[in-house]
């Protein structure tokens, strides 16, 4: 096959991104900047209702916040995991990894609902406190930010665990056993060794816990409650109740943009670590 | 020789098998939007068979939410992605600002006599009625006696919140706001009194989660319909009804027929099979709980009326008004609201 046939063969699938997802893509910046969803007139007003309002953007950043939190949740919980993965023997291995796949076949809208029996008032997390005598009254964590990063982590696990376990599995053992003998004691060769190799995966974990995180519209509304404010539902509540659309328009590609302006930031972290 | 004969043996067989693909043509089909959830399986196994049986049409149901409906029918600019629009009043005046529905020919209904006056119209047609007030759970907080009551510290920091979003949250907020001293057209006397309790309520969540919060105890107090109340109760779960002192609201839910359908005849059936009394006597009864619009059929026990022909008693809202106001109520409640 000559040097260009093998982009030919990538041909349908980039027609049916033009088609299905850069086309609307530019429909939706074009309709952040018109007058109403017809297109009739330009205007500015969208993005000056998005960018100049101190609540918008306080919903930005708290969108922000609530992916950097979560990232920082998964990792620290995942990393232990993968380590004990990386020693483990067969038979755990196996566990383990069914273990970070399981959650990915239920359906999140599923996960994020028996949070809610978790996290109540009456949850299981308050009973087993009140019962034990921790508490007397019960600790607000439906509602709250540091209850909807809590459901999050669990939530979002799998895409921080696969990938880091991806990472380190390439990792030759015998490499271990070299730093081990030449004097490396057990935190040195993590930190000098394992962890160094397992930046990628841990930057491409990162990268999909924060866009997912920053995104999950039903575990924000359902954990989160209305007295949160994330981008998401705005978007979705101009769009679809107020018929605002060039509005939710702005706000969706403010969103859009803030995410891959992360995600550009640590793939280019990732691409540091990968070439030192 | 051989080609021939082949080709007519295919020919056969291919007459043969469109055989009862000619026979199943008979039979009209359409799409009506549904609520997801209670709607849709109601409908699904109440109407759709009865449509079959009586009309032989073939109805699919498209699940959406009333503003989905809207949304949708609006992206797709006159191809009505369905035939059949079901939607609560606020829904209903957008969809006839934007012109998004067939002028509607009430004599096409068989059962039109058995609607209370004014209840099918130029638009479309009443196919249930909601009612709506104060649920509470009667194991954990005394019986409120009116919306003032929910802004008591006792039940504030029971209470879930929901904003205007929906049009039962809309008119229990404005029932709110008159309490003290607004209007179906002022609710600045509401977000003053919210503003007092908001940090002590239980929860401010979207409609769709406020059941799920109720039966798990997160919440001991909500503004909601009916049928919501029978239905939780009727999964175990401790919820009562409370007629606020001013009064009940009450609104229908209403179906018109798509701009630009295709199917308009079918549609008419459609709607006049779910108004009569057959199907409204099955949809009222459990596991359904509907409330009813034809008149011939008695409300279930949970609901404060013996007829449809009781809901001018019940306090109305005019969505005309309403409609405009409501994009900053939305965006005022999420301020209000936030942390």
């Amino acid at each position: 096959m000559a040097e260009g046939g093998i982009w030919r063969l990538a041909l349908p699938l980039a027609v049916a991104q033009m088609l299905f997802f850069a086309a609307p893509l530019l429909l939706l910046a074009a309709t952040s900047v018109a007058t109403d969803e017809n297109l009739r007139d330009w205007s500015l007003r969208a993005w000056r209702d998005t960018l100049g309002d101190g609540f918008h953007i306080e919903s930005v950043l708290n969108t922000l916040r609530l992916g950097a939190l979560t990232v920082l949740a998964t990792a620290l919980l995942a990393v232990p995991l993968a380590l004990v993965h990386l020693v483990a023997g067969p038979a755990l291995r196996r566990v383990i990894l069914i273990a970070a796949v399981l959650p990915l076949l239920t359906s999140v809208v599923v996960r994020t609902f028996a949070w809610i029996v978790i996290l109540g008032r009456e949850g299981v997390i308050n009973a087993t406190l009140i019962g034990m005598g921790v508490v007397t009254a019960p600790v607000p964590l439906l509602q709250t930010e540091h209850g909807l990063i809590i459901a999050l982590t669990q939530i979002e696990m799998p895409l921080m665990l696969l990938p880091l376990l991806a990472a380190l599995a390439r990792i030759d053992p015998a490499l271990l056993d070299a730093s081990a003998s030449l004097g490396g004691s057990l935190a040195r060769t993590l930190w000098k060794v394992v962890l160094p190799m397992a930046l990628p995966g841990l930057i491409a974990g990162a990268t999909l816990v924060f866009a997912s995180a920053s995104t999950a519209f039903i575990s924000q509304g359902v954990i989160g409650g209305g007295r949160l404010n994330y981008l998401p539902a705005l978007v979705w509540q101009n769009a679809m109740v107020v018929f605002d659309w060039p509005l939710a328009a702005a706000m969706a590609i403010t969103l859009m943009g803030s995410v891959l302006m992360v995600a550009g930031a640590l793939s280019l972290l990732g691409q540091r670590a990968s070439h030192a | 020789m051989t080609a021939l004969s082949r080709r007519h043996l295919l020919g056969a067989a291919m007459a043969g098998a469109a055989l009862p693909w000619n026979a199943a043509q008979a039979q009209a089909a359409m799409t009506a939007a549904v609520y997801p959830g209670g709607w849709d399986e109601a409908l699904r196994a109440v109407l759709a068979p009865r449509l079959r049986e009586a009309h032989n049409i073939n109805v699919a149901f498209e699940p959406l939410f009333a503003v989905d409906q809207i949304a949708k029918a609006r992206a797709a600019r006159g191809n009505p992605p369905f035939d059949v629009f079901v939607l609560d009043p606020g829904p209903r005046v957008s969809g006839i600002d934007l012109g998004l529905f067939e002028a509607f020919d009430p004599t096409k209904l068989s059962n039109r006599a058995q609607l209370p006056n004014g209840y099918s119209d130029a638009h479309g047609a009443a196919v249930a009625a909601q009612v709506v007030g104060i649920a509470y759970n009667p194991t954990k907080v005394a019986k409120p006696k009116g919306w003032a009551d929910l802004f008591k510290p006792e039940y504030a920091s029971k209470l879930g919140l929901t904003g205007f979003q929906t049009t039962f949250g809309t008119i229990s907020l404005i029932e709110m706001a008159e309490v003290f001293g607004g209007s179906e057209t002022n609710v600045e006397p509401l977000f003053a009194e919210l503003r007092k309790i908001k940090d002590q309520v239980a929860a401010v969540a979207a409609p769709a989660a406020m059941p799920g919060l109720f039966q798990q105890g997160q919440i001991d107090l909500m503004y909601t319909n009916t049928y919501t109340v029978t239905l939780l109760r009727s999964r175990g779960v401790n919820i009562d009804f409370a007629v606020p002192e001013t009064g009940a609201a009450a609104f229908v839910t209403t179906m018109h027929i798509a701009k630009g359908s295709r199917n308009l005849d079918s549609a008419y059936k459609y709607i006049d099979t779910m108004i009569s009394q057959p199907v409204q006597t099955t949809l009222a009864a459990e596991p359904f709980f509907f409330v009813p619009v034809n008149t011939g059929v008695t409300p279930g026990a949970d609901v404060p009326m013996r007829s449809i022909s009781e809901i001018t008693n019940f306090v109305s809202h005019d969505w005309t008004k309403i409609n405009p106001l409501r994009a900053q109520w939305i965006a005022r409640f999420n301020r209000e609201m936030a942390r």
